[in-house]
């Protein structure tokens, strides 16, 4: 099958030409039509700027390279940004993290999701009110029709992340990415955006990208989840296995260090230190500085993303052997 | 007992908000009767959704704002029969953890003079004195030498948390009052400030209270646990009964709303209608009815009461029927 979205080689990087920092290095990673992946890791590690770099939202001096960036049998490299304008936002859509930044203040809710059916499906008039009122009644926003002449202000978080999230599916996009959809809201609600999330991603057969520093929301959604950590891939596989048995020592860390993990543990497990910066990042491999199994050879060689049992994952000497039948083969996605 | 350092007596904290021009102030009721007991050493988590007053709750126990109305005794002292100068005093004794360790340090001043500074104010001791308790307690909390004469700026959110709690331990308080003190924070260095909060409750022997919409986390640190839910306490009691069997509908709704990375760990999911309701416009009777999957008529009247069931306190009116 044909991945839907795929990521071959991305960097992005910003800064001076001659040492630049690069917030993404090396970044792989393929997206199949109706597929959750998560990718989850700390501030810094470059999740959120693969994302906008995937989306063309990276300016100048941020310089983005890939050697393939192709979504729907389109390369997005190759397509100037008029092209590019007209797949972004219709058939990627992309939902960010604080749903009260992310609408117009001075325009209402319906305004703004009429605007997106205007601009990409050249709707107008009555078709055009209906389908914005299907679409929030699509994403549960109670009493819809009220609703579409409120401000921003005038909801909550719940229903500002609906309204955000109405819009995103506006076009029905083939891919949406969330950019910590839940992060800014409380539980209870986080657990409503979610199982709207993954309703509709399954009604719609969407591909979901989450980006999430939750683990534990990826582990319930996702179908396979990518582990990032300063700018790299540490490990790529599916889910549950890759959470019941991790390959990489940073995803082992990881989640060892989740309250929920040590349960009647007096102390919780931590990596020493924190993530390398833009100066301080060693030659070896990114973690060797932090990482209990550190050998002489990590500190040297940068290590590739190779096969595991489980997907691929970036260590000279990952916790989980790697099977011999599948070394050979290429990558696995 | 003696050894309980903070008791809290049907506090309450009201605000007054004005609703525009013409329209008279109408009241906020933050915090709505809470009442609590916390011994030496042990930790009481607050748990509840934005808008529960928990915030106000730390507030009122911090003496930072007075509450409205309820009694608080600080180590035996009632607040309510102190006069100023003894107010003064008795501040020593509780100390406060931000949720925001970018917001919460002057960013102007040095972590050393920061650090010193309640010293400075509460006690007699030399610059010389000082600067050696300063540097005592930044080896204590995991900060070198070197930092003694940096800014703010020059550290990650982890350190800056880090040298929150160190001011907020300088005057060896009695109780300290943490404020999501780690939800600012990546989850691996978050591990790292839970360990740290554990390492000085161990060796000082303070009490905590610990705010947090985490459940995870309060799971991991609790002693006691309390959660609110519109300026009221909806269920109090031990960390471990309460865990294992949430009585109050929207204890059990919480804890089935909280994702597990283990599928074993999962629980079903109680589909929670609606939002938090405004606390500018309460709803009768009991505050959850209009999402509550048990909620009868009787709740929508009456409001329910705290009220003692086995091993802990529950407000609501039907938990013997619904946890049969």
């Amino acid at each position: 099958m044909m991945s839907l979205l795929t990521i071959k080689n991305l960097s992005v990087a910003f800064g001076n030409p001659a040492n630049p920092f690069r917030a993404v290095e090396n970044m792989d990673l393929t997206v199949n039509q109706g597929e959750i992946v998560g990718i989850v890791g700390e501030s810094g590690s470059g999740k959120s700027v693969t994302m906008m770099a995937l989306m063309g939202l990276i300016d100048a001096p941020g310089r983005v390279t890939a050697d393939e960036l192709s979504f729907d049998g389109k390369n997005l490299l190759k397509m100037s940004a008029r092209e590019r304008r007209k797949i972004v936002g219709k058939d990627i859509a992309m939902i960010f993290q604080d749903p009260m930044t992310s609408l117009n203040p001075s325009y209402t809710v319906g305004y703004q999701i009429m605007e997106v059916l205007k601009v990409h499906q050249g709707l107008r008039g009555a078709a055009l009110k209906q389908r914005a009122l299907e679409l929030m009644e699509m994403v549960e926003i109670p009493a819809a029709k009220s609703r579409l002449d409120a401000y921003p202000h005038q909801l909550s978080g719940g229903m500002s992340q609906r309204v955000v999230i109405a819009m995103a599916i506006a076009c029905n996009p083939k891919l949406l990415i969330a950019d910590e959809p839940t992060t800014a809201l409380d539980v209870t609600i986080q657990a409503q955006i979610m199982e709207l999330l993954v309703n509709l991603q399954k009604s719609q057969n969407m591909a979901l990208i989450m980006i999430t520093h939750d683990l534990a929301v990826v582990a319930e959604v996702a179908d396979r989840v990518a582990v990032m950590y300063a700018g790299q891939v540490a490990e790529l596989g599916r889910v549950p296995e890759l959470f019941r048995q991790p390959a990489h020592p940073y995803t082992e860390a990881l989640l060892s260090s989740i309250p929920e993990h040590s349960k009647g543990a007096e102390r919780l497990s931590t990596l020493p230190g924190i993530v390398p910066g833009q100066y301080d990042r060693p030659s070896g491999c990114l973690l060797s500085p932090r990482c209990p199994y550190a050998q002489e050879r990590c500190r040297a060689e940068r290590p590739l993303l190779t096969p595991s049992a489980n997907g691929s994952v970036r260590c000279h000497f990952p916790l989980i052997a790697q099977p011999v039948e599948i070394r050979d083969r290429k990558v696995a996605q | 007992m003696s050894n309980i350092v903070l008791s809290a007596r049907e506090l309450t904290r009201h605000y007054a908000v004005s609703r525009g021009f013409m329209k008279g102030s109408a009241t906020v009721k933050a915090l709505n009767g809470v009442s609590f007991e916390l011994a030496a050493g042990k930790t009481l988590a607050v748990v509840g959704e934005s808008g529960c007053g928990k915030s106000t709750l730390a507030r009122a126990l911090t003496l930072i704002e007075e509450p409205t109305s309820g009694e608080l005794a600080l180590d035996g002292v009632s607040l309510t029969r102190v006069g100023h100068a003894d107010l003064k005093a008795m501040r020593r004794k509780v100390q406060m953890v931000f949720q925001n360790p970018y917001a919460s340090l002057n960013p102007r001043q040095k972590i050393g003079t920061q650090l010193a500074e309640p010293l400075a104010i509460n006690s007699d001791l030399s610059a010389a004195d000082r600067d050696a308790k300063v540097k005592a307690m930044m080896t204590k909390v995991g900060l070198r030498p070197e930092h003694f004469y940096r800014y703010p700026h020059m550290f990650s959110g982890g350190q800056r948390q880090r040298i929150a709690i160190a001011r907020a331990m300088m005057l060896n308080p009695k109780i300290v009052v943490a404020d999501e003190p780690t939800s600012a924070l990546d989850v691996s260095i978050q591990a790292q400030v839970l360990n740290l909060f554990m390492d000085l409750q161990q060796e000082f022997g303070t009490a905590y209270v610990f705010i947090s919409h985490n459940l995870s986390v309060v799971e991991h640190v609790a002693d006691d646990v309390m959660v609110m839910y519109l300026g009221r306490a909806v269920e109090v009691g031990s960390k471990a009964a309460l865990y294992a069997k949430p009585l109050h509908p929207y204890t059990q709704a919480l804890l089935s709303a909280t994702p597990s990375i283990h599928p074993e760990d999962r629980k079903i999911k109680i589909k929670i209608v609606g939002e938090l309701p405004s606390p500018l416009n309460p709803p009768s009777g009991c505050a959850f009815h209009k999402r509550c999957p048990y909620a009868v008529e009787r709740c929508k009247q009456e409001v329910p009461e705290l009220r003692p069931i086995g091993d802990r306190q529950v407000a609501c009116h039907r938990v013997e029927e619904i946890n049969v």
